[in-house]
């Protein structure tokens, strides 16, 4: 791209008119392309942020008649929901639940992946067991963890058996537990998400780097920090970011398991815009909080965007990508 | 003094007891779905906890799957055929609108990677589709699609699945086409094909792997997903995920067994899925930064 920049800018070349006709068609083509995607988004997408915003500043609920006669309440309504303290709590609930859980899957999927990078016996089969529980439905792991984790259950007994000891945590019933123990089914569900994208990391790592270390006498834990460890920075970022925001939008599983309780203990962001709209039907505060919402995540999807675009040209270095040269053909 | 053979000897054996711990605890629930599929009412929540089912019984599959009343008559009588109908719409829905997302992906992959029709930065905004959480769109988008009439009916999941599915179709399959020379097509356009058969006659063949891949992967996104479907689809059109949400609370009390057999036959497709294209997740989910 650079390369055709400069070339094209040092040596002003009067197109030919061959030349000319091919960028016309190259323009026909892409227009061709993108029009179909601006409009779809512009059809599907532009509406629904419309009427959103018109939401956020009319007061509706389904019980007035048509909502196009909503009353303007300009700001009222950003107010109500910032000095709502549940919303607070919403917020502070989904980060801590999604730094939580994206540190857990990052963990054990690091290890995991350790572990797994270089071949061995059954590797194949410990491979396949472990991405089981990202190919289940959300849905499923709800119902699934509900006949697994009741307190007379098979979890507390199987804990009881081993351990020898009475084990009898109300996993789903116990407000203070029940929060962590949405994180353990996400952990669980996701573990397998960062287990692949490290172990791809981790066999893509070049042989050379540690093998001088290791001739270099450097000692295995010496050469996982100063060798291995920095060469694996991209695919890091990638899992844990990518994780992060997969772990704000977590609804599913929170929501078949508890739907918010025990009380409001497991009430993330998204089960309490649910909540206000579809069950207290106050479909204008709950418009303010997706908005309040939606501009959170695109301060943070920036920002991990940032970092992504960084680690991804580290990342098509690694993998000597066609895409590093996307001059177009001559 | 330890022995470099035997330190070796002892740092494999954690490892499999590492590994195999964690295979326990990712296997265990899914076992236990399976047993409790195959469980009589009895064992479904018994004290202590039945692990193996015995006998091994078929009726809470033929009941919610085939509505067999004969195996109803306990108090726990289910008896619809819906799950098959949901069954159907799952199927439609979630290949219409990954068929559609990859063949549009695909196009604007195979512009992006040649002619730089969006730019690095329109490829990550177009992240944000899939980045920003579906739950702070979905009360508009109820109302204005009850307004096209587009609630609970296909025709609504295909086209928001479509478009939150995009994203991945785009960069997976941009991942695949980066890699291949693109003097193949260089000689097809110097023999006069246009554009469009290029694409569709010689850089989407050969990155055939890829897309099933791509199709595959994005199927089993659109097969689990739940809040769009929640709130979408009303009574006419149900996927598998919103058929299972309704096995609970009703006033059966708790319907472990059928719960079981109805979120059994949702998650073997998947899982065959997955395992056909496991060698290709990694790029999936990474927006096919990561390969293999």
């Amino acid at each position: 791209m650079s390369v055709a920049a400069i070339s094209a800018g040092a040596i002003p070349l009067k197109p030919s008119p061959r030349e000319r006709s091919q960028q016309r068609a190259i323009r026909r083509f892409r227009w061709s392309i993108l029009g179909p995607l601006i409009a779809l988004l512009a059809f599907v997408l532009m509406p629904v942020l419309f009427l959103q915003l018109y939401f956020s500043f009319h007061q509706w609920t389904v019980y007035l008649g048509s909502w196009w006669e909503a009353e303007y309440v300009g700001l009222d309504l950003f107010q109500e929901v910032l000095t709502d303290p549940r919303f607070g709590w919403a917020v502070v609930r989904s980060l801590l639940f999604a730094t939580g859980s994206t540190i857990g899957c990052f963990l054990i999927g690091f290890a995991l992946a350790y572990l797994m990078h270089k071949p061995f016996r059954g590797q194949a089969v410990y491979y396949i067991i472990f991405i089981l529980p990202m190919l289940t439905v959300p849905v499923v792991i709800a119902y699934t963890a509900e006949m697994l984790l009741y307190q007379s259950g098979p979890l507390n007994d199987l804990i009881s058996r081993i351990s020898g000891y009475e084990f009898k945590p109300m996993w789903l019933t116990n407000p203070h537990i029940a929060l962590p123990t949405i994180m353990l089914l996400e952990i669980w569900n996701w573990t397998p998400f960062s287990f692949i994208i490290l172990l791809a990391g981790l066999s893509a790592i070049p042989k050379e780097p540690i093998e001088a270390a290791e001739i270099l006498g450097a000692s295995k834990w010496r050469v996982f920090w100063e060798v291995q460890l920095p060469l694996l920075r991209p695919v890091i970022f990638l899992a844990l970011v990518l994780r992060f925001l997969e772990a704000m939008a977590e609804f599913p599983k929170t929501w078949a398991l508890l739907q918010g309780g025990p009380g409001t203990a497991t009430e993330t962001l998204p089960v309490y815009i649910f909540l206000t709209t579809w069950q207290y039907f106050e479909i204008s505060k709950g418009a303010v909080m997706s908005y309040i919402v939606m501009l959170l995540m695109i301060a943070i999807v920036l920002f991990a965007i940032r970092l992504l675009r960084r680690e991804k040209r580290t990342l098509d270095a690694l993998y000597g990508s066609a895409a590093a040269a996307p001059e177009a053909p001559a | 003094m330890i022995t470099k053979s035997r330190r070796r000897r002892i740092s494999a054996s954690v490892r499999y007891v590492v590994l195999t711990t964690w295979a326990v605890v990712a296997f265990f629930p899914i076992y236990w779905m399976i047993a409790t599929s195959f469980k009589p009412d009895t064992q479904w929540f018994a004290w202590p906890p039945v692990y193996f089912p015995h006998p091994p019984t078929l009726s809470n599959y033929l009941n919610v799957w085939f509505g067999a009343e004969q195996y109803a008559a306990t108090q726990y009588a289910i008896s619809s055929q819906k799950p098959l109908i949901s069954l159907l719409n799952s199927t439609v829905i979630a290949t219409a609108s990954t068929l559609l997302a990859v063949l549009f992906g695909s196009v604007i992959a195979y512009g992006v990677s040649r002619y730089r029709i969006l730019s690095e930065t329109r490829m990550f905004q177009l992240l944000m589709l899939r980045m920003i959480p579906p739950i702070v769109i979905v009360a508009p988008l109820s109302l204005y699609y009850s307004a096209l009439g587009l609630l609970d009916s296909m025709t609504g999941l295909i086209l928001i699945y479509f478009l939150t599915t995009l994203p991945y179709a785009v960069w997976m399959t941009k991942s695949f086409i980066d890699e291949v020379p693109r003097e193949i097509e260089q000689a097809a356009e110097i023999l006069g094909a246009t554009r469009w058969r290029t694409v569709f006659e010689i850089v989407l063949p050969l990155i055939r792997s890829g897309l099933v891949a791509t199709f595959l992967f994005i199927l089993i996104l659109t097969w689990s997903e739940y809040l769009l479907a929640l709130i979408v689809t009303k009574t006419q059109v149900t996927t598998l995920p919103i058929e299972l949400s309704k096995y609970q609370g009703t006033t059966e009390g708790r319907v472990y067994g059928r719960q079981a057999a109805l979120a059994v036959g949702i998650t073997i497709p998947l899982m065959i899925v997955g395992l056909v294209i496991r060698r290709h997740l990694a790029r999936g989910f990474s927006f096919g930064m990561v390969r293999r």
